[in-house]
């Protein structure tokens, strides 16, 4: 790019493309949602079935696979902290949100440790809309709106069923709220890289 | 003809500068020199002048043992930038507000 002499239009152009340029650099999210997504949801069956079909008193290990997310999560964060070259406000504001709902994750498993997990799921599904909802709002990709409002939905619907039922409720609000607008939400990306 | 347009902004590459950073927290070095197709040292020129300025905050550091440059627009940058524009509006018959309420 050499410097020369602008006028007035010239100038209104290039601040127009730099801008949009600089709105199509938020990072790629969609693999923290698949793989939560696809973590609780494998949870969700293997719950249901050591319990239900197999009746297993330890169906709720099923859940341990959830240090598997952390792990995974906590090293694929730090890499890609490292490779980004741009930092947006929403990026950092979606950060911010995002270990919100980590900490309340943690701190749900221990309040339900100590009062008992019989209604927890309403709560949990309750959960997965928020920081879906925010993410679409900011990132402008309904999917993500509309996978929290199902999963809310839901929280309601598990109120009136049993906790086995609500098992696979758990899976359905995880499919609805996190899978299916994941793989949309990279699909988009991969759509936007190939025509930037 | 353009005497009310900042000279340090009226300048293509410095104005392409400042219109990817006031849209983002802050950037790397490289991600302007992607982004405006520059020369390093031709960037870096100008990125001295913004500095010099007080348009933009330029700061130095390690990263894997790389060197990383990091710029981020100063409030004084954003004023500015928001000037200019308003001034492109004086001598255009068009409505920049469209522009400046997208950053």
């Amino acid at each position: 790019m050499e410097q020369e002499n602008l006028s007035p239009e010239d100038s209104l152009q290039l601040i127009q493309s730099m801008i949009d340029k600089a709105k199509n650099t938020v990072a790629d999210n969609s693999f923290y949602f698949l793989l939560w997504g696809w973590l609780v949801f494998s949870a969700s069956i293997i719950q249901y079935i050591l319990k239900v079909v197999l009746e297993s008193p330890y169906h709720y290990l099923a859940w341990t696979l959830m240090f598997v997310g952390m792990i995974v999560s906590t090293l694929y964060g730090v890499n890609q902290h490292k490779k980004r070259k741009v930092r947006t406000y929403v990026e950092e504001v979606l950060n911010y949100l995002w270990i919100g709902i980590f900490v309340s994750y943690i701190l749900l498993g221990f309040i339900f440790a100590r009062l008992g997990w019989t209604n927890c799921f309403p709560f949990y599904m309750m959960m997965y809309s928020i920081g879906t909802f925010v993410s679409g709002r900011a990132l402008k990709f309904p999917p993500l709106v509309w996978g929290a409002i199902a999963s809310w939905i839901l929280a309601v619907i598990s109120t009136f069923t049993s906790y086995d039922a609500n098992i696979l409720l758990s899976s359905l609000a995880i499919l609805v709220s996190y899978i299916i607008p994941g793989y949309l939400l990279k699909n988009k990306y991969r759509h936007m890289q190939l025509h930037v | 003809m353009f005497k009310d347009l900042d000279p340090i902004l009226h300048s293509q590459l410095r104005l392409a500068v400042v219109s990817l950073l006031i849209g983002v927290k802050e950037a790397e070095f490289t991600f302007l020199k992607e982004e405006t197709n520059a020369t390093a040292g031709n960037l870096s020129v100008q990125i001295n002048k913004l500095k010099e300025a007080g348009y933009i905050d330029v700061v130095k550091q390690f990263k894997d043992n790389y060197p990383q440059t990091m710029c981020k627009i100063t409030p004084a940058g954003v004023k500015a930038f928001e000037q200019y524009v308003k001034n492109l509006h004086s001598y255009l018959s068009v409505d920049v507000a469209k522009i400046t309420s997208r950053k």
